[in-house]
């Protein structure tokens, strides 16, 4: 065997002092990083297995172990950065694709960052949430052109009654929804996790493209059934079962490109949602095979609201690229309730690294472009509109919605509420932290019960915090804050990014 | 464990949540020694004995421990009046002064959750349900409640 | 508690002979359901209580006198209990319903439950009496003489020798304990005779080691503690005792008894070797106590099946009102399907639970049990549960499977019969020895899992999933 260049990415500090040798990280580790040695009766630790997820720093009881980045491993280079050395290397032993999981690490302008928001002062109070109503309920689905009322003469004056057919709608008591994540991309566990935090919330959950595992069925009303390229699961039963349906069409960590889920990931029970042979792989194409238009898209849109009378919101999901404002004008145009709109830091649980780094743009930019290119069109009303792509803290999803957002999809910031560490190892299915994985020892690590509370307390903080900013704004509802620019300033920005995000610069009054 | 809230507890196994780690057992024996400091206790101390024990076959596992039971057979084994029920608040426990490690009770549990402590005098050694603490060291301790506290 | 013995007319609803496992938990069973009426406990002995497995750590001085009792001194209190110490009962009139004592004291019952135990056998051993110039062993050759070649005078020994003549004890009451801790330390004894390897001679052993005293064993059959040991199991003991300078002879007897001056100087066994010795305990096994049941009354004859109390499962006797419990009594052995005295602590207490709640007008079933015993002897714990020597199974469908470390003193043998176990011996290494029992109680199929019995992490997770499931999810209940 020919000589491996590349080094480890992790050092591992153990405190002799305090390891009591429990063995603890020993049995935590799913890379065997470290080794009880019984004449010495000490752990032997591996640093080049490490890929830092600090399962066993979390678990040792004394913590005893420090898990840290290893600096200096290559003479330095401005040019040459440790990644490129690293993927040659690599790339130089295996002739294969890199791959990676979750997304794009690149230090990329994070416009969220350099946004600000606003609040009142003398001119117009602030409201305190905790004394006065405060609305963040959203509903999500296609608005009316106008709204017709029939008021009748005489005493019944008061109560008009609401003549507009209006469509299907979702309610969410918040702004927020867990996006696509697939029962089998992640685990059972973390699906059971997020549905039930969903469902107990009032809030919606996405399916992906993984089909609908029958214990999630009594969830159904939180649902969002994705239907993908592969079709997964996909049958009357599945479109019914959900509160509103998803085409997908792209992912933003991947534009472009299928998906792949190796087929021994496909046990049993994945088989049998996916609606596939057991070991089978998974197969998405990059394109849906019936979809070479728009008009073939307002096809599909039409077909699943036969097949669901018309009754669910159907949405379309696509990855932020450069012809996003128009391609969202098509998706308006074909009929859809909803558009999805993944960002290029979207995550995913496998992807070739040189496209989940270099393809697509900033969910901040698409955002912003669609939002006014439909305004414009004077269509904006006719969708709602979803963003998602690394929605990181309340306050990027407040800025989301004053940049014309209706509502945000988080994924990864579900995942690490249930405990992920970003190693971005999702695709070796080694996840220690149950999450991104089908083995059982590991899916065990999480308990849906905990999981579940703990999605809902973050969503509990996430939305004392909306409040809490929108009351200093002096908005106390938050459909007054959509696509309220006025609200937000940029900061260290160009001219150009502040014309495409339609947003005044710091300093700036009205 | 009447007097907590005034009701009789019992710790629930969660086989579907035990990853295995075993913390319950360390927390156990440090919970168990004589300084009840985990350092102290792994670094100075010897014959830690754990009263849970962590069984593990493939990726099944659970942690079990003393069940409390109704018709204890290990008390009714116990030759020496150490092994005994508290009527209120159901706790079994071993007065450790009074065992004279004849292991007659480690014959009738039919867990096989009693130890034998050979450390000093010997002892039948089992779960007390960490007496005054509020919940039991490896409930506390379990990651994943795996173990839970709950009335009955 | 209290001592009436003023009063000679004693009256209680329950009473109870026997203030031991099986006398004091039918008092607890009565309670249960009945809190009022007066119980009566009745014993020959002048303790409180005390518990007759831990005269042997009493002896070797493990315990003191105050940790004896297995009850505590409020227990009577609690329960409200009378009991009556002293009270040695001489026969029973159960047509009129008395108990009379030797001292001519009378309780009258309403609800009788017998928990007198066992008394020590005494073997047909015999006693040869020596004079001062006489020496032991010269007239070996004959066993029939009554007055020997040297007008040695001999009978056979009885109840009335062993309390009288010095060195001879039995081991089984509080009172031969604190007899035998006498006589070794005013006498410096330096070595003792045990007549009978079984549980009782081992545990003597075992404490008159600990005070320093070599301990020679004379047992009859092939091997220690016969009816739970097999021959490889008891080498490990037998070992253990010559390491300890010693000795363990079996397939021998003890056919005389030499006293000299009313005291025992030696003892001479079946093959005519002579041990000198100032000590002899007669460990000879335990029977059920009933001789106060007068042998020629028709009561007797209904009550006595083989050697003991006969009771169905509600432990009732073949007599009105009159319940049994304990080391006295004979019922269903479940392994065997047999009737016969199984005389160990768990199982007296469980009859006597079910006893007392039978008194007070429950419908507790007692549904028989098997015998099991633990010994821990030169800190070699050893456990035998149920049937360890299946002579009586058909072959065919009979599975014994072993597991013998030399190295580590650690032996285990695993008696399945049509699938299930029926016996389980362990020595050196006895954790988890009670999901065994569970597995025997409760007659678990096996025959998936027989390889694994032996192995070192043996436990409840490789158990059948049923039988398993009950165990982890089930609401701790007893089985
Ligand atoms: C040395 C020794 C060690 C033992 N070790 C073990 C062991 O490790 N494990 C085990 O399971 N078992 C052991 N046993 C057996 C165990 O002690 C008995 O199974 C148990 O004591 C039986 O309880 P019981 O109540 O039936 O009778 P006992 O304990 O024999 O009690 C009988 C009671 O009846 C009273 N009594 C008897 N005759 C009369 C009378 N005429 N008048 C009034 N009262 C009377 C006595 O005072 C006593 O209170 C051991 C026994 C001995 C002697
Ligand atoms: S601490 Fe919890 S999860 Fe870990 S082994 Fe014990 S019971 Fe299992
Ligand atoms: S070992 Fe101790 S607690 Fe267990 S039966 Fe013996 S005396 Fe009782």
């Amino acid at each position: 065997m020919a000589l491996k260049l590349n080094q480890s990415e992790f050092e591992i500090h153990r405190d002799e002092q305090k390891c009591i040798s429990c063995q603890v990280c020993v049995r935590q580790c799913s890379n065997d990083v470290h080794e009880y040695d019984e004449d010495n009766e000490s752990i032997i630790s591996d640093n080049i297995k490490c890929v830092g997820c600090q399962r066993c720093e979390t678990l040792c009881p004394t913590g005893a172990i420090r898990i840290k980045q290893r600096e200096s491993e290559f003479k330095y280079n401005y040019n040459w950065s440790p990644g490129h050395l690293k993927n040659i290397y690599k790339q130089a032993e295996t002739g294969g694709v890199i791959l990676t999981g979750m997304g794009s690490d690149k230090p990329y302008t994070i416009y969220w960052d350099h946004i600000l928001f606003n609040a009142s002062q003398v001119t117009n109070p602030s409201i305190d949430p905790l004394r006065e109503p405060m609305e963040i309920k959203t509903f999500i689905g296609r608005k009316p052109d106008k709204i017709d009322l029939y008021k009748s003469s005489g005493k019944n004056m008061k109560n008009p009654v609401f003549l507009t057919n209006l469509g299907p709608q979702l309610e969410a008591e918040i702004p927020v929804l867990f996006s696509a994540m697939s029962y089998g991309s992640i685990s059972l566990n973390a699906v059971k996790s997020i549905s039930r935090a969903a469902y107990e919330f009032g809030t919606f959950y996405n399916t992906g493209e993984g089909g609908l595992h029958k214990d999630l069925k009594k969830y159904s009303e939180s649902t969002i059934v994705q239907v993908a390229s592969g079709r997964f699961g996909v049958d009357k039963d599945y479109l019914n079962s959900g509160a509103a349906i998803e085409i997908k069409i792209g992912q933003g960590a991947k534009p472009g490109i299928g998906g792949h889920l190796p087929g021994e990931k496909v046990n049993y029970e994945v088989s049998t949602t996916r609606m596939i042979p057991e070991g089978a792989d998974a197969i998405s194409p990059a394109p849906h095979h019936d979809i070479y238009s728009i008009e073939d898209l307002a096809q599909l849109i039409s077909a699943l609201k036969e097949a669901t009378e018309y009754k669910k919101p159907v949405g379309v999901k696509v990855s932020a690229v450069h012809n996003i404002a128009p391609i969202a004008s098509g998706i308006v145009r074909a009929g859809a309730d909803f558009i999805s709109i993944d960002g290029f830091r979207g995550g995913t649980g496998a992807a070739p690294q040189v496209i989940r780094d270099n393809v697509g743009i900033p969910i901040e930019l698409a955002l912003a472009s669609v939002d006014i290119r439909l305004r414009e069109e004077g269509i904006r009303h006719n969708i709602s509109l979803l963003v998602a792509g690394s929605i990181r803290s309340s306050s990027d999803v407040i800025k989301a919605i004053a940049l014309g957002a209706d509502a945000v999809y988080i994924g990864t910031a579900a995942l690490l509420a249930l405990g992920c560490h970003l190693c971005q190892k999702c695709y070796t299915s080694k996840c220690n932290w149950g999450i991104a994985t089908q083995d059982p020892y590991l899916t065990k690590r999480l308990n849906p019960e905990i999981g579940a509370r703990r999605l809902y307390n973050l969503l509990t903080a996430w939305a004392h915090e909306i409040k809490e900013m929108l009351g200093g704004a002096g908005i106390n509802a938050i459909e007054s804050l959509r696509g309220n620019r006025e609200h937000l300033r940029g900061i260290g920005l160009s001219e150009k990014e502040l014309s495409i995000l339609g947003i005044k610069h710091a300093g700036e009054a009205w | 464990m009447q007097g907590r809230l005034g009701k009789v507890k019992k710790i629930f196994i969660r086989e579907e949540f035990c990853i295995a780690c075993r913390l319950c057992e360390i927390y156990c024996q440090v919970e168990h020694s004589k300084s009840k400091k985990i350092l102290k206790a792994f670094k100075e101390e010897k014959d830690l004995i754990s009263r849970v024990l962590v069984e593990e076959v493939g990726f099944n596992s659970f942690a079990i421990q003393c069940r409390h039971c109704s018709e204890a057979l290990c008390v009714e084994a116990c030759i020496s009046g150490a092994m005994i029920k508290n009527k209120n608040t159901g706790i079994v426990i071993c007065d450790e002064n009074k065992c004279v490690g004849c292991w007659m009770c480690i014959m009738a549990c039919p867990y096989g959750v009693i130890k034998r402590n050979i450390s000093e005098k010997k002892v039948a050694s089992k779960c007390d349900l960490c007496g005054d603490e509020e919940y039991p060291v490896c409930v506390k301790n379990c990651p994943n409640e795996a173990l839970q506290l709950r009335d009955i | 508690m209290s001592n009436i013995l003023e009063d000679n007319h004693l009256k209680a609803k329950y009473v109870i002979i026997g203030n031991s496992a099986a006398g004091l938990s039918c008092a607890e069973g009565i309670r249960s359901g009945d809190k009022k009426a007066k119980i009566m406990i009745l014993t020959n002995e002048k303790f409180d209580n005390y518990s007759k497995p831990l005269i042997s750590y009493f002896l070797a001085g493990k315990i003191d006198l105050k940790n004896i009792f297995f009850k505590d001194h409020d227990f009577y209190k609690k329960h409200s209990l009378t009991l009556l110490k002293d009270f040695n009962v001489k026969k029973i009139n159960f047509r009129n319903k008395e108990i009379l004592s030797w001292d001519d004291k009378k309780v009258i019952y309403e609800k009788l439950c017998i928990a007198a135990g066992g008394v020590p056998i005494i073997p047909q051993v015999e006693l040869a009496f020596l004079s001062e110039k006489e020496e032991p062993g010269n007239n070996s050759n004959d066993s029939h003489i009554k007055h020997g070649r040297s007008g040695i005078k001999s009978r056979i020994i009885s109840e009335i020798d062993i309390k009288n003549i010095d060195g001879i004890f039995t081991f089984t009451t509080m009172d031969d304990s604190l007899k035998i801790k006498k006589y070794v330390t005013a006498n410096k004894i330096k070595e003792s005779v045990i007549l009978g390897g079984g549980l009782i001679g081992l545990k003597s052993a075992e404490s008159l080691l600990s005070l320093g005293i070599r301990i020679n064993i004379i047992e009859m059959s092939g091997r220690l503690l016969p009816s739970s040991f097999d021959k490889t199991a008891s080498e490990i003991y037998e070992k253990a005792f010559r390491d300890k300078k010693s000795s363990v002879s079996v397939n021998k007897t003890i056919k005389r008894v030499y006293i000299k001056n009313n005291k025992v100087v030696a003892v001479e066994t079946g093959d005519g070797k002579v041990i000198y010795t100032d000590m002899l305990v007669i460990a000879a096994g335990v029977k059920p106590n009933i001789d106060f049941i007068d042998e020629e009354t028709e009561e007797r004859k209904n009550l006595v099946f083989l050697r003991g109390i006969k009771t169905d499962k509600y432990m009732r006797t073949e007599v009105r009102d009159v319940f049994a419990a304990g080391d006295i009594v004979e019922n269903k052995n479940v392994l065997k399907n047999s009737i016969e005295n199984i005389a160990i602590w768990p199982l007296a207490v469980r009859q006597g639970m079910a006893a007392g709640q039978n008194m007070a007008g429950f419908f507790k079933e007692y549904s028989g049990g098997f015998p099991m015993n633990s010994v821990e002897i030169f800190d070699i714990p050893g456990v035998a549960i149920g049937i360890t020597n299946p002579d009586n199974f058909d072959k065919k469908h009979l599975e014994i499977i072993t597991d013998y470390n030399r190295d580590l003193n650690v032996y285990k043998k695993i008696v399945i019969f049509e699938n299930k176990i029926i016996g389980v011996l362990l020595i050196g290494n006895i954790e988890r020895a009670g999901i065994f029992s569970g597995l025997i109680t409760n007659k678990v199929n096996v025959g998936k899992i027989k390889d694994l019995l032996l192995k070192d992490d043996f436990g409840v997770i490789q158990l059948p999933a049923e039988y398993k499931k009950h165990l982890v999810t089930g609401d701790a209940v007893a089985l």
